[in-house]
């Protein structure tokens, strides 16, 4: 057997003890026969690719990129922490230069989490790329991160946590939101007042096959990588674009998988939904895995392929050409103002606020929600969001940025303090990330 | 009586003994040629103490198949594999006659494409033309259902000598391995079946037909002769697996800990848990060729009482290169030293004083010598060569337990509750254990045991190991189907079949299995090692349960020599004394029947 061409780190934890509910997807068996294929085809024999176990996320890792009500434990389950921390894990085999890439195989996924998290949506508690990638900051210093999101629902989650952030490049392909779960993603969101044109999103037809996601990703997402720059890029490798998939409708094959990840060329990639557990996972998961070593994938057919029955409809690749011709335009031509939100001005300056209604599906929470950025030249800005829920009553998160200026940083120290003395919220959280300070309040 | 051969590479070691402690034993230099020759010679040299009708039981390990692959004496093999899709199975491409045949069974075990029997067929008489007579037919998936590889065996019908289906290799999943694994099975089938009916031969020559014999394998276990026939690859490097078992027989283990067997090239180190050893999550590697023959977690590194000592810059080192026996071994006393004389390890303890062997005079001048041509004061050299060696082994053995510790786990509870290995005793064995025991204790940190015989445990090992087996089960409730790939037992299940029901299913099958073979195994020494069952849902129904569960016989010995005199009289008229005096344990016992050349 030959060596893998570009060495590569598996974390495969199939959380064996864990489920959502017995009969629910995201359940014990859902990574079984994913591992049963990989041992079979003998994977962690081939030189250079090789398994490891995951490290547990502590709640530090969690806070940098969430604020969590009540708190973390309230909200995150072990596996939850195991889930990221396999992330972190796959990071720690990269950064170090152990494995030149790395697939973080865990489960339960995480790309519906957004900043705030008060419960789980779409299956999703902690947003384990973000987690990820706050590590590779915090510990590392990569500055530019690129996360193209082939699940195949929007990672609405992912997308929240970096919309103001400009050196966090979100692309997300996905089944276009007027048809699918969670029904937001389309190409005129594309970030906050300090960010636009930072996040992509690229919705696509019911019934897009291999021909289209390639199309996309030579057309636009790799162009726009390119310019882009980034030190590291991640793909959330959801795999719910099969044609097997029982929740979705898209036609994209184990072949289309590990080519699109030959193309994409991720230093890291994580996986996120994809619940045919059976027919497609082994298939796709063996494919990316292969593509991701440098390998020979040619011979990865999942066994009810067929090549006329799962061919994408012809008419579906003018429409996708269509996009092709005009979603650059949004990295590369952003609007000059953001669309999503307003700004008032205060004696302290200019905030920009956003009001958004959020529901947690899982959990069945609605949350309301006040988001203020500090439109701060110096830095990023400092971060406030309020957030009431049908289970908490506000909450307060403030966050300073990393690199922020010492303006942000006092005006974050007096928002907090003026919080707890008018105690007007149930839980204050406060997360300081140029000193790495991390308080709550209210607990 | 119990008796243990150990065929080593280098000698071959037999003992006699019985709960009252070791009543024979002889070590005579291994014929590599004739390994039959080396055997009967150790069996006359016990038989000149021991009674032939008091031995009841003669376990055998040989390095017979292991040579044979080296020295490229194997026979031909014709490989029938059968890959579906995956990784191409052009890359597992082990030998001349080796042909991919069309056909899919899914990780579930169901056939999603049919094998194509007309281009079997014709593989089939591809080998046939090219004079094969032994068949490996091995299919992916063949451990969830072995369809595709019994209809091999049929359309191969009478006209071949042997054939090895993947499946009967056991349960676990790794087509590769089983690939190669069924390979080297019928790759030395042959020559390992005409040495065992060579050995029968000679036993009953020897008055000793009536004995059970046994052949060890890698895993810490044995399995009787007329099973090894038929899967021979088990018999491969079961050399280390003897020395480890051997420490079980001298030392009672209980908890955490390491075993060192320094011999003369390399020492391997072996970690026990709770005083179970560990067996290797996979199976060795032949040649460069991963199996899934079980074995001890064995790590060996290239440390050894004739490891040479080299200087680099400032560093002393020791190893990995031997070149050849040490001074005090080869240089006769009185006769000079050659030029550019290398010092050993063995060299080094002579002169720090931690052991008298063998010319010590030979031992300190060569140091000297080595020393001054490195401007090193040669006391220095010599105990910064021991220390060098202890570190040596001390970090083998921390990345040996990392990797213990780093093992990958499956479930929330093994990784957040499991616990970690953490040794608290060494054990020591081998030619230069006496010498090296206070070293590895300073750099350890932990107490030490150098147990007596330690010198032949291998061979006391080989004699009192236990048989072992194990075996998967695979069930599937919505199949209604249960199925045991090592002894090709598939049987229907009803929809009710619970996890309990295959544990015990399991258990039950593998005490038959052995009984039939003629082995007494106790209940309590079989374990349950793996089981799980999972849900299977089809649209938010249940549809079934998904069952897996592994079980085995542990490695143990038949009873252990601790604390039993070391030496029954009758041995002594035999030379073998196995009481050395002190400061003389780095050397072999030598005895009228053998000794160092």
């Amino acid at each position: 057997m030959q060596g893998a061409k570009s060495s590569l780190g598996i974390i495969l934890f199939p959380a064996f003890d864990w489920s959502i509910s017995p009969t629910h997807p995201e359940r014990e068996e859902r990574l079984l026969y994913t591992q049963d294929q990989l041992k079979e085809e003998g994977l962690f024999d081939i030189e250079g690719v090789d398994e490891h176990k995951p490290g547990v996320a502590t709640r530090e890792d969690v806070e940098r990129a969430h604020f969590c009500f009540p708190e973390v434990e309230a909200v995150a389950t072990r596996s939850h922490m195991v889930a990221a921390g396999g992330t972190i894990t796959a990071a720690d085999l990269v950064m170090t230069g152990r494995h030149k890439r790395a697939f973080a195989l865990v489960r339960p996924p995480g790309h519906h989490a957004m900043k705030v998290v008060q419960g789980s949506r779409g299956f999703c508690n902690i947003n384990i790329e973000a987690v990820m990638i706050e590590h590779l900051r915090e510990k590392y210093g990569v500055k530019k991160i690129a996360v193209v999101d082939t699940d195949c629902h929007h990672g609405d989650g992912t997308q929240d946590i970096y919309w103001h952030d400009p050196d966090v490049l979100f692309i997300s392909l996905h089944q276009d939101g007027r048809t699918l779960y969670p029904g937001t993603g389309f190409p005129a969101d594309c970030g906050g007042p300090g960010a636009l044109g930072r996040t992509v999103n690229i919705p696509l037809p019911p019934g897009t096959g291999d021909e289209g996601y390639l199309m996309v990703m030579e057309r636009i997402v790799l162009p726009i990588l390119k310019d882009f720059a980034p030190e590291i890029v991640v793909n959330s490798a959801g795999q719910d674009n099969h044609f097997t998939d029982p929740i979705t409708n898209m036609n994209l094959t184990a072949q289309g998988y590990a080519r699109m990840t030959e193309l994409l060329k991720p230093d890291l990639a994580v996986l996120e939904g994809g619940y045919a557990i059976q027919g497609a996972l082994p298939y796709v998961n063996l494919g990316i895995a292969l593509s991701l070593a440098g390998l020979d994938y040619s011979g990865v057919r999942e066994p009810a392929y067929d090549a006329v029955k799962h061919r994408q409809r012809p008419q579906l690749a003018e429409y996708i050409e269509r996009l092709c011709d005009t979603i650059p335009n949004v990295y590369f031509h952003p609007p000059a103002e953001p669309q999503d939100g307003f700004v008032t001005t205060t004696d302290a300056g200019d905030w920009f606020v956003r009001h958004k209604n959020i529901y947690y599906d899982t959990d069945d929470i609605t949350e309301a929600q006040t988001e203020e950025l500090y439109l701060c030249g110096a830095c990023r800005g400092l971060l406030k969001i309020v957030s009431r829920t049908t289970k908490n009553p506000a909450c307060l998160g403030i966050e300073i940025p990393l690199h922020a200026c010492d303006a942000c940083r006092s005006l974050g120290y007096s928002l907090y303090e003026e919080a707890q003395v008018k105690e007007g919220y149930r839980y204050a959280q406060f997360i300081n990330r140029r000193d790495k300070e991390y308080l709550r309040h209210g607990f | 009586m119990y008796l243990g051969i150990d065929v080593g590479g280098t000698h071959t070691d037999a003992v006699a003994l019985n709960e009252a402690g070791v009543a024979a034993q002889v070590k005579v230099k291994t014929d590599q040629t004739d390994l039959l020759a080396s055997v009967n010679q150790a069996l006359r040299g016990i038989l000149e103490t021991v009674k032939p009708e008091g031995v009841r039981q003669l376990n055998l390990s040989t390095t017979l198949s292991t040579n044979a692959i080296v020295q490229g004496t194997t026979e031909d093999v014709g490989m029938l594999v059968i890959p579906g899709p995956g990784i191409s199975a052009d890359e597992f491409m082990l030998c001349r006659d080796y042909h991919v045949l069309d056909g899919t069974i899914d990780h579930r075990g169901s056939e999603t494409d049919r094998l194509d029997e007309r281009q079997a067929q014709a593989a089939i008489k591809a080998c046939r033309a090219a004079g094969v007579r032994v068949f490996g037919c091995v299919g992916k998936f063949s451990t969830r259902n072995p369809l595709h590889e019994n209809t091999m065996r049929q359309l191969l019908g009478a006209d071949s000598d042997y054939v090895t289906l993947g499946h009967e290799l056991g349960g676990r999943l790794n087509f590769p391995r089983r690939i190669a694994t069924a390979y080297f099975n019928c790759a030395v089938w042959r020559v390992f079946n005409d040495f065992a009916t060579a050995v029968e031969k000679s036993l009953a020559e020897l008055g000793l037909g009536h004995v059970r014999v046994n052949t060890l394998k890698a895993d810490g276990g044995t399995f009787p002769l007329a099973q090894a026939r038929r899967m021979p690859v088990q018999s491969i490097f079961s050399g280390p697996a003897a020395s480890v078992m051997g420490i079980i027989a001298l030392c009672d283990i209980t908890r955490d800990s390491v075993i060192l067997d320094i011999g003369g090239t390399t020492t391997d180190i072996a970690v026990f848990v709770d005083g179970q050893p560990l067996v290797e999550n996979d199976g060795i590697n032949i040649g460069s060729h991963p199996t899934l023959v079980r074995a001890l977690k064995v790590r060996s590194i290239g440390i050894g009482g004739d490891s040479a000592i080299n200087v680099l810059g400032e560093a002393v080192r020791v190893g990995p290169t031997r070149l050849g026996p040490s001074l005090a071994d080869s240089i006769p006393a009185g006769a000079g030293l050659p030029v550019n004389a290398r010092p050993t390890l063995i060299d080094a303890l002579n002169c720090t004083g931690a052991c008298v062997h063998g010319n010590v005079d030979a031992s300190r001048r060569g140091v000297a010598e080595f020393a001054t041509l490195h401007s090193i004061e040669p006391g220095m050299l010599a105990e910064q060569a021991v220390a060098a060696a202890a570190e040596a082994i001390y970090k083998a053995t921390q990345e040996l337990l990392a990797e213990i510790n780093d093992k990958p786990v499956y479930t929330i509870h093994e990784l957040l509750e499991g616990r970690r290995v953490a040794p608290g005793r060494v054990y020591l064995m081998g030619g230069p254990a006496k010498a090296m025991q206070e070293s590895v204790r300073q750099r350890f940190e932990l107490f030490t045991v150098v147990p007596e015989h330690f010198g032949v445990a291998n061979a006391i090992g080989a004699a009192l190991t236990r048989n072992t087996a194990s075996l998967e089960l695979f069930a599937d409730t919505e199949k209604g189907v249960m199925f045991i790939p090592a002894l090709r037992h598939r049987e229907n299940v009803p929809r009710t079949y619970t996890l309990a029901d295959a544990e015990r299913d399991a258990m039950n099958h593998m005490l038959a299995h052995l009984s039939e073979m003629g082995v007494f195994a106790d209940r309590d020494n079989a374990q349950i090692t793996h089981a799980s069952s999972f849900n299977m849902v089809d649209e938010g129904r249940t549809t079934g349960r998904n069952i897996r569960v592994k079980c085995q016989i542990k490695p143990g010995v038949a009873f252990t020599l601790n604390g039993q005199p070391p030496v029954q009289p009758a041995s002594r008229t035999t030379g073998q004394s196995l009481r050395r005096a002190t400061g003389q344990p780095a050397g072999p016992p030598t005895g009228k029947t053998g000794g160092r050349g």
